[in-house]
């Protein structure tokens, strides 16, 4: 019989799959390589990832024959006779039964890690639409879920590709080709009438789920997030404190950080930094309000420890040692930076107490 | 005689041009006046402030309070018209009344920084002759 070229896979499906190859690979190396800096990135991958995931659900009702999910059934019984020697010689135009697993494993586990990052960005940096609602414990515990899904899917994605290379020298046909040119060659009669799809329909439910997600996404993201302070510091605080250091948000430590900081001030880290009593007053009430066990981002939560020989100094707590490990001396010592302390030399959002990865940006003259 | 007339302005010029330089604004005076007569109420021999003193205050090396600041020059730096840095990387403003017009016209922020500055170089609080004095020097600078 005469081997044709059979439209296989179409637009939608070679869109999908190449979309998420790009996607996957560029959340990949911001996840796995990327410093902290590179989240902004991370997350458009992830957030278009869940697009694309959207569409191809929408796809696998309304697409053309070998897009729609009833064409490749999720069943074992079909894999084990897939296996087995009497399967070998029969050809699946579509996914076939061992594909349509992967198929389903890796739609599944790539909503679990978009599920996952949601939870982990909202909870441990307060971003996203999930940020109003998770705490930083259960962001770090998201963040782990996430991190150990991510490099399931690695295997995963290698197994898909061992499979491709397997499936490709079983069949005796190029299956990367085909993703690429959607064209499969067939020997078997053509199909009574082709399922064509529904792309017009297709493209209204993805605009009512665009039109219904985004602004609902939107919506969530502009919540305030969970156990995040109110951006803006007292006057008299930023006027006393300030003049001499940077005006670290008082969520940066503990209560008792603070009061010892206030009892200290005639000898405060080596100068007398005295201030009159009605202000000192003052400044007390404000500090123990608003000290870092009153509040929920990750510099609260993890400044929290202090360094029991120094418990004054935040720089010397030991996260935020973690945090900088791989930040020069010199870079602190440069007059772009001037000292640990300086926070907002380089964390642009630090006066408001969240420390947003994306607003980390060390001065360049730093460097010199 | 009359030719001299021009020269003679000139002169006058120049020097109330000078005058009017290191003299003291409205606001300095008033922290001045203040400490002239605390100055005079502990000595009575008390014959005003001098910018040559207050220039030699401000230059020494007392290393008689906190070891981090032996001296005003550790972050005021040795020139008052310069940009300082406090210890945590702060910049401080000149402390010359020409690069910063507004320093030592709030008596209550003078003193806040006496307070705590003589205590952290010196090691004990200063004599209002000595402020006197170093706002004299920054006066003229």
């Amino acid at each position: 019989m005469q081997l044709r070229q059979v439209r296989v896979w179409d637009l939608g499906v070679r869109g999908f799959h190449w979309g998420l190859v790009i996607c996957v690979a560029i959340g990949a190396v911001t996840g796995f390589l990327a410093g902290r800096d590179w989240l902004g990135i991370h997350v458009i991958a992830g957030s278009t990832i869940a697009a694309l995931l959207i569409f191809r659900l929408i796809w696998g009702w309304l697409g053309s024959r070998y897009a729609l999910f009833q064409s490749f059934p999720l069943s074992l019984r079909a894999v084990r006779h897939h296996l087995s020697p009497a399967g070998r010689g029969e050809h699946h135009l579509g996914h076939n039964p061992l594909g349509a697993v992967m198929v389903y494993a890796l739609i599944g586990v790539l909503a679990l890690i978009l599920l996952t990052g949601a939870v982990a960005l909202g909870g441990v940096v307060k971003q996203g639409p999930l940020a109003f609602l998770m705490s930083f414990a259960t962001g770090i515990q998201a963040r782990s879920l996430h991190n150990a899904l991510a490099i399931g899917l690695l295997v995963m994605i290698a197994a898909h590709l061992g499979g491709v290379v397997l499936e490709s020298w079983r069949g005796r046909q190029n299956l990367a080709r085909a993703m690429v040119t959607g064209l499969k060659e067939s020997a078997e009669a053509p199909q009574s009438a082709p399922v064509a799809g529904h792309p017009w329909i297709a493209g209204l439910a993805v605009a009512v789920a665009a039109a219904v997600l985004v602004p609902g996404t939107l919506a969530l993201n502009a919540l305030p997030g969970r156990g995040v302070p109110p951006p803006a510091l007292d006057a008299a605080y930023v006027r006393e404190c300030g003049g001499c250091h940077f005006a670290y948000p008082p969520s940066l430590a503990p209560a008792q950080t603070w009061v010892a900081v206030m009892d200290g001030l005639d000898d405060h880290f080596g100068e007398n930094a005295t201030i009159d009593s009605a202000t000192a007053t003052v400044l007390r009430g404000w500090l123990a309000d608003n000290s870092s066990e009153h509040w929920d981002t990750r510099p609260a939560v993890t400044l929290r420890t202090t360094d029991p020989a120094q418990p004054q100094r935040i720089t010397a707590a030991p996260a935020w040692t973690r945090f900088h490990r791989r930040i020069a001396e010199a870079v602190f010592k440069s007059q772009a930076v001037g000292a640990k302390g300086s926070c907002g030399a380089c964390h642009h959002d630090a006066s408001t107490g969240r420390f947003d990865p994306q607003q980390i940006a060390i001065p360049a003259k730093a460097f010199q | 005689m009359i030719k001299m007339i021009p020269v003679l302005s000139f002169a006058v010029l120049c020097a109330s041009a000078t005058l009017a330089i290191s003299a003291p604004g409205a606001g300095q005076q008033t922290v001045l006046d203040r400490y002239a007569a605390e100055a005079k109420a502990a000595a009575p021999a008390f014959a005003g402030f001098s910018a040559e003193r207050g220039k030699a205050f401000f230059l020494a090396h007392p290393a008689s309070g906190k070891p981090d600041t032996p001296s005003c020059t550790t972050c005021h730096t040795a020139d008052a018209r310069q940009i300082g840095h406090s210890r945590a990387g702060k910049e401080i403003g000149p402390l010359a009344v020409s690069a910063t017009p507004d320093r030592f016209t709030d008596i209550a922020k003078t003193e806040k920084w006496f307070t705590r500055n003589c205590d952290s170089v010196l090691g004990r609080a200063c004599t209002a002759a000595e402020k006197g004095d170093f706002i004299t020097f920054m006066v003229s600078q």
